[in-house]
């Protein structure tokens, strides 16, 4: 990572602060979420496969908030598990609980391929450290697309699991596009190239991406509705289910504020 | 282990290779449904801390086994099978001598 935090005029700094916030605590709780299924997921082979995902993605989220703590001067500890939940900025789609496996691999599905849509468009960030991190994490995140792929048509291929598949894609739809929700003071970002293209632009290439893919496994695609829904607080609005995961992953730093470990 | 999903059946045998040129060694097994999900689990057992260059992942079914000690292990004396105790390196010489030219690589003794 680089040393030296490009110097940017503040309303740009703020609005790159609120983009590398939002990506990282995507990355965090979808990690944490996921990670709930060590020890219990459908086949050993498979608990460590998604354990070892889940890991990769607290791994991105704590290089983001190492580079959104040097780009705003705190610390990155304090950032991912200082704050009340109401101050986590993920997208709704990681609000809803682990769930079934089906439900763990439509929300996967989702989030992995609107990521890599976003991390394409990052790894040509004028903010270098971004540029550089965005390309990294992608080389990373190709193995995630492989295998949620793999799941998602091994799924749609079984009777009772395609049911369960359709029942959470319907359910993950209204929150899903909130991924590309428009960052606070996004044109700032897209005029200096820190974000090379609006998000709403990198949300209609990611519909075109999966919308074929979904139709082709008659799964449910998302309805006028679900396109419509939930832009405006789809990053602010909190649920209780992610009130008990951030009781969950704050309790240790919790039990002893500002220890060394 | 039948886990009663049908997802574990299969037993795949990985071997792995450390850097190019390298032999291929057995590392152990994964199970899994089907080649694609034998390749990831193969990738999380033995490849996830960049200590592989590359992995092979075969299905144990479609590995021929031998070992029946009849063909492996004949019960008489066949040390005179074993190449030991016999001094070709002159012979050897002889011979490349007569072809006038260099017996390719390897000499044995």
């Amino acid at each position: 990572m680089t040393e030296v935090v490009q110097e940017l005029p503040g309303p740009t700094k703020d609005a790159l602060a609120q983009l590398l916030l939002g990506i990282a605590d995507d990355e965090f709780v979808i990690g944490f979420w996921d990670s709930e299924w060590t020890g219990i997921a459908p086949m050993l082979e498979e608990d460590v496969a998604t354990s070892s995902i889940s890991q990769d993605e607290i791994g991105h989220a704590r290089a983001l908030y190492e580079m959104l703590a040097e780009l705003t001067g705190q610390d990155a500890d304090e950032i991912a598990f200082g704050r009340q939940p109401e101050a986590y900025r993920h997208a709704a789609l990681m609000n809803h609980p682990r769930t079934d496996w089906a439900f763990t691999v439509a929300r996967r599905y989702l989030y992995e391929t609107a990521d890599a849509v976003r991390l394409e468009a990052l790894a040509r960030s004028s903010y270098e450290p971004l540029a550089q991190l965005a390309a990294k994490m992608r080389r990373e995140e190709r193995y995630h697309l492989m295998h949620l792929d793999a799941w998602l048509r091994r799924l749609a291929g079984d009777a009772d699991a395609h049911d369960r598949l359709s029942a959470a894609l319907r359910a993950l739809w209204p929150d899903a596009l909130v991924v590309f929700s428009p960052v606070p003071d996004e044109e700032l970002l897209v005029r200096g190239g820190q974000l090379p293209e609006p998000m709403t632009a990198l949300g209609a290439r990611w519909l075109e991406q999966v919308s074929p893919v979904l139709a082709d496994l008659r799964l449910p695609g998302p309805t006028p509705d679900d396109l419509a829904a939930g832009a405006e607080d789809g990053r602010t609005r909190r649920t209780d289910d992610f009130r008990w995961l951030h009781g969950e992953f704050t309790m240790v730093a919790a039990s002893e504020r500002g220890a060394t470990w | 282990m039948s886990d009663g999903t049908g997802l574990g059946d299969r037993v795949w045998e990985v071997f792995r290779q450390e850097a190019e040129g390298d032999p291929m060694i057995h590392s152990g097994n994964v199970r899994a449904p089907d080649e694609e999900l034998a390749v990831h689990y193969a990738r999380e057992f033995y490849g996830r801390r960049q200590e592989s260059h590359r992995l092979w992942v075969v299905a144990r079914d479609a590995i021929t086994e031998l070992d029946d000690p009849d063909l492996l292990k004949p019960p008489f004396d066949r040390s005179f099978k074993r190449p030991g105790g016999y001094l070709i390196k002159h012979k050897l010489e002889a011979a490349k001598a007569r072809a006038g030219s260099p017996a390719g690589e390897g000499e044995p003794e």
